[in-house]
């Protein structure tokens, strides 16, 4: 066997990894050389702890600017993690060979605009060969068509990842490689940089005293790392070629850490290109290899019937019988995810796909989450907070102290949204005592206290993000992305605005666009417009930039416009409340907005509810905007309130009309002579026996009218009566009910008596 | 209710419809005498040729196999590997799927007939599923093999066939859950002989099973157990569904000598838009949201809609089909239940109709049909 043995793997591949170990075990190599940036080998001693459980991910970032930091997400099955593993087990030195990304970084940063790289792209750049099929030849999927297969991870699973059998797997590998990078030659300058990198570090080890060298790497770069071509016996790989290619390259400062990591991270549903689609799927078969199908199915309708769905053991037993003649019709060698899946939907979910999402959710993705030891050194998260800190002048204290925040200053804001985006996080530091004064919007109260453990949270919170910016950013989306109800979603808006994080500010009005489209309840509506007409205020008083939400709101509105007749119809009190108070929000949302065709469209809508058979608070209500909007005049409102308060209206509905007329603020009522003089004119008509009937309830109607308002309408009955008065002599008070003054003067010798005065 | 379904009847030019077996005899017997893959015991035909039946193709001696279904390979697929692991098959699905017709081509393929058939109904009673008796015979020799009628079920069993059983939810759920025996034991007890049959090997049940029609009995979890479900989904394609649709209105309007030219096409992919946006409930270009209808919107409705306008249009418009001819009938195929369906039908008409470009006619003539 040669001394020097290339393992051509593919990224997190559970069969890779077994081989991968299967085949260290037997040659046991005494130096590891692994694909991973050179700079990251210090972090690499965090293994040795063994605290460090997948899955995590190798973080490098650029000293001074921790938003561009890539990392590489190991999981139990990926290989390079049993590598390491492995090594850790045997004390076996392992390097890092790949160009260190302190070169990467930098040459980017000569080459193009400073634009974010993010982890992903990163990885997609680098790692997964099988996604980039338009610059550089997919050798998987050129060796899958040779094979027949239309999908080629599907061939690469079959071929590879299912294989039981590991001997000679990465000759074969490494031989159908070469036959590819024959006809389709890597041509990327990036790609032979680092090849040549790798090249030279493998070369440096050789010279030392080593008899077994491993090299573990991405298949595609395995027959230009091999014995051949370190000789010089390949093309392009001679040491002359390489030095040519290594010499001046830009430098930055690096740093190297580990941060937890998540499965839901490493797949395709967190919206990004690159992962693996089925973590948990991957585990599975590393775990339990060639059982995979019967404990999977196992797993699966244990999952079920936790969930209250039937599926009974004998079931299974039929599931993977129909999984396995499906595989034999399909003509492969054992049963897959797919035709796992296909047999679950027809056997234990009778072709209901909603407990396969389920599944898809708990098993296939499942939710594991990594953990690093608390000695790792700082992570980026930490040091943009440590950053953040200091330019704005808040020390972290473990004491209580009160912080007064100025919104209208750029301090006092940046603080505010600092604190809001930790609070986001689940870092509690500042809490916020009270937003201003009553009506002001530009002052905020926060009560600060530093606990020990956030530096724990700040670690764990690294997995959404590197700055505290973009990780509140993915947190919020998150957390957006499994409310519920839409109330919770504009909640989560509304956060994302006080916290400013405008990259998210897209998406999360996207979500609520999604979710009010297929409410059916337009209650839930009217309730979510009230704080997105919020919002736009916001917008204005924090600066931020949210021209986004308007159409969403027009959007909403127009909802409402459609579903608020039928809303009305037959609803009991404590759904008639909910409707008025959801009326009211509208109406205030309309009156931000000014949107001309929207409000005469509205106006028509109340008008309809006032004329329906709807419930007296609605129809009340409606009636009252109408009135403030002047969409009803004087004589037609006699008309509606005469009509309303007949004497054959119910009670009940006729205090119900009033109460959503008054809607317990008695200023509409002062100020509006021609409404005071409705009401007026209808109690004045009313006789004795009906008044006292309805004395209570209009005695309800007026019940939350504050302490001065009373007063006023006292003194406005005064006046008004006056003036009434004095317009028509023959006013009805007094024509009606004159004062008696023979019977009155007979009292008086009795009141002076008890009031001391003498009566002369 | 009787054998003689059993009986391949003879081919007759004046037959309104031929069955599976008659109509592809040659393609079957061209694959049969290709198949040299291991069959399950009493199969025509390996799995392998069964699928290569149905989904179509070309065999080595030049035949030509016509696809039998057009849409997801993977289902027909489960549905024969089903059959092979001695499961019963349930296909489950809105009206207007192909369900019956997977069926029949299935049946036709593995035991050569199609004709095992019980329609099921409401007043499909337990002589249907199992056994009825000569009466004459009955009251002259008393219970014996020979007095007894069989069902195809029975026969089915006999002879180690397949016996399909169509629209099995409007079967009564009593009567429904007479399948249980057979379909666990497989075997059938005829308590009046004091005997029973037991089922060759190479029986099984095909069973369709509509999930959104009213007044359906829903099957026993006991019974649902025993079978595998398959849901064929409506046309996933939108170039698939206008062709569908295309060309069953073109043969409806032939049937109803209407005077009216083929309708064209955009009118059509109008319609196929509307219900799988509806259906779906998202826009084609995936942006917007909507909201889904109670009605199930198959693609048999939508070729029910344009047909309906092409009678409008001959007989009160100009000819040819425009949007005012369609109006009235596509709304009353969305809107099922007048106030919910109402909100979804006006939603779209706000939200897509009226922004559409080109869609400006056909949101004028709802506005004047509202």
């Amino acid at each position: 066997m040669n001394r020097i043995q290339v393992f051509g793997i593919r990224h997190h591949g559970p069969g890779c990894a077994r081989s991968l170990l299967s085949a260290f075990q037997e040659w046991a190599p005494d130096v590891v050389l692994m694909e991973g940036p050179a700079d990251a080998e210090p972090s690499l001693e965090l293994i040795q702890t063994g605290e460090v459980v997948p899955p995590v991910a190798m973080l490098v970032y650029p000293k001074q600017q921790p938003r561009r930091s890539v990392s590489y997400p190991l999981a139990v099955f990926s290989p390079e993690w049993q590598a390491l593993n492995w090594a850790n087990e045997h004390s076996v030195p392992v390097h890092l060979i790949d160009l260190p990304m302190s070169h990467r970084l930098a040459l980017d940063e000569a080459e193009a605009t400073p634009e974010q790289v993010t982890e992903e792209q990163e990885r997609q750049d680098d790692k997964t060969a099988e996604n980039a099929p338009v610059w550089r030849a997919d050798p998987i999927a050129i060796l899958s068509n040779a094979a027949g297969y239309s999908d080629p991870e599907l061939w690469w699973e079959e071929q590879i990842e299912r294989r039981q059998d590991p001997r000679q797997l990465f000759e074969a590998i490494q031989e159908a490689m070469r036959s590819v990078r024959d006809e389709f030659p890597e041509t990327r300058e990036a790609d032979l940089l680092r090849e040549a990198f790798m090249r030279r570090s493998i070369r440096r080890v050789v010279k030392e005293d080593f008899q077994r060298i491993a090299i573990v790497c991405g298949a595609w770069h395995g027959p230009v790392l091999d014995e051949a071509a370190l000789k010089g016996k390949v093309p392009g790989c001679r040491v002359k070629d390489d030095q040519a290619r290594l010499k001046g390259l830009p430098k930055l400062k690096t740093t190297s850490t580990w941060i937890p990591w998540t499965y839901s991270r490493l797949a395709y549903r967190s919206g990004y290109g690159a992962g693996i689609q089925s973590p948990g799927w991957y585990e599975h078969v590393w775990t339990f290899g060639e059982q995979a199908p019967q404990s999977w199915l196992t797993n699966a309708a244990r999952l079920l019937r936790k969930k209250e769905f039937d599926a009974a053991p004998a079931n299974i037993v039929e599931a993977l019988r129909l999984a396995e003649t499906l595989a034999a019709l399909r003509e492969r060698p054992s049963a897959g995810l797919a035709e796992l899946n296909e047999s679950i939907l027809a056997v234990l979910c009778h072709g209901n796909t909603a407990p396969l999402q389920l599944i898809r959710e708990e098993l296939e993705i499942g939710d594991r989450l990594g953990s690093v030891p608390v000695e790792t050194p700082t992570v980026p998260l930490a040091e943009d907070l440590a950053r953040l800190q200091k330019s704005l002048r808040i020390k972290p204290s473990v004491e209580k102290k009160v912080l007064d925040l100025d919104l209208r200053k750029p301090i006092g804001l940046q603080r505010s949204q600092l604190l809001n985006r930790l609070n986001i996080l689940g870092i509690s530091w500042g809490i916020l005592q009270q937003s201003g004064g009553g009506i002001s919007t530009f002052h905020e109260l926060w009560e600060l206290q530093w606990h020990p453990q956030f530096a724990v949270e700040l670690i764990e919170a690294n997995v959404w993000g590197t700055t505290v910016e973009s990780a509140a950013s993915a947190r919020i989306l998150d957390l957006a992305r499994s409310a519920s109800t839409l109330s919770a979603l504009t909640q989560s808006l509304d956060a994302a605005i006080l916290a400013d994080l405008q990259e998210s500010i897209p998406g999360l009005i996207e979500l609520i666009r999604s979710k009010s489209a297929v409410g059916s309840d337009v209650v839930h509506l009217m309730e979510a417009v009230g704080p997105l007409a919020n919002i736009s205020r916001y917008s204005d008083v924090r600066g931020t930039q949210c021209s986004a939400v308007l159409p969403l709101l027009k959007e909403m509105l127009s909802r409402i416009l459609i579903g608020l007749p039928s809303a009305c119809q037959s609803t009991d009190d404590d759904a008639a409340e909910a409707v008025q108070q959801g009326i009211l929000s509208t109406q205030a949302a309309l009156d931000l907005i000014q949107d001309d065709e929207l409000t005469e469209e509205w106006n028509q809508r109340l008008s309809r509810i006032m004329n329906s058979k709807a419930h007296g608070l609605l129809r009340g209500s409606a009636c009252r905007l109408l009135i403030e909007r002047k969409i009803i005049n004087t004589e037609e409102l006699n008309q509606i309130t005469s009509l309303e308060l007949s004497p054959v209206t119910p009670t009940l509905t006729a205090a119900n009309w009033l109460t959503g007329l008054l809607q317990g603020n008695g200023l509409v009522l002062l100020h509006m002579d021609d409404l005071w003089k409705s009401l007026d004119h209808w109690l004045m008509h009313l006789n004795e026996e009906i008044f006292d009937e309805l004395l209570p309830i209009l005695r309800r109607a007026f019940s939350d009218f504050t302490g001065p308002e009373r007063r006023q309408m006292a003194e406005k009955i005064r006046t008004f009566d006056l003036k009434a008065a004095s317009r028509n002599s023959s006013n009805s008070l007094s024509t009606e009910k004159p004062i008696h003054s023979e019977r009155a003067r007979l009292v008086i010798p009795i009141l002076s008596e008890i009031l001391g005065v003498n009566n002369d | 209710m009787s054998a003689q379904g059993a009986n391949i009847p003879e081919s007759d030019s004046a037959q309104l419809r031929l069955q599976a077996e008659v109509q592809y005899a040659h393609e079957l017997d061209c694959l049969a005498e290709e198949d040299d893959r291991q069959k399950p015991p009493n199969w025509k035909l390996s799995p392998w040729a069964v699928k290569l039946y149905l989904l179509g193709g070309t065999l080595s001696d030049g035949t030509e196999i016509t696809p039998k279904y057009l849409g997801n390979d993977r289902l027909i697929e489960i549905a024969i590997a089903t059959l092979a692991t001695d499961r019963a098959l349930l296909l489950y699905g809105i009206p207007g799927t192909a369900k019956s017709w997977v069926s029949e081509h299935l049946a036709a393929a593995i035991s050569g007939t199609s004709q095992l058939l019980i329609q099921g109904t409401a007043g499909t009673d337990e002589t249907a599923l199992k056994y009825g008796w000569n009466y004459a015979r009955l009251l002259a020799e008393g219970p014996s093999d020979r007095a007894i009628v069989p069902s195809p079920m029975l026969t089915a069993m006999k002879t180690g066939r397949i016996a399909r059983v169509e629209e099995l939810t409007r079967i009564p759920s009593e009567v429904q859950d007479a399948l249980i025996t057979i379909l666990s034991e497989k075997s059938l007890p005829i308590p009046e002989t004091d005997s029973s049959i037991h089922a060759v090997k190479g029986f099984n049940v095909i069973a369709t099973a509509n999930n959104r029609d009213k007044g359906v009995n829903d099957l026993s979890s006991a019974l649902t157990r025993r079978f595998n479900t398959v849901v064929l989904p409506v046309p996933e394609s939108f170039e698939q569904e206008v062709e569908i649709v295309h060309r069953r209105s073109e043969q409806l309007g032939r049937a109803l000598e209407l005077p009216v030219e083929v309708p064209a096409l955009d009118e059509i992919r109008r319609v196929v838009t509307i219900f799988r946006e509806l259906r779906n409930g998202v826009s084609v270009d995936g942006k917007t949201k909507l909201k889904s209808p109670s009605g199930t919107l198959s693609t048999a409705e939508a070729i029910s809609v344009v047909s309906s306008g092409m009678a409008m249009s001959a007989y009160y418009g100009d000819g040819s089909l425009k949007a005012g001819d369609i109006i009235s009938s596509l709304t009353g195929a969305i809107v099922k239940d007048p106030v919910q369906d109402l909100i979804v039908w006006q939603e779209y008409l706000q939200a897509i109709v009226r922004e559409r470009d080109g869609w400006k006619d056909l949101y004028r003539a709802s506005r004047e049909s509202l």
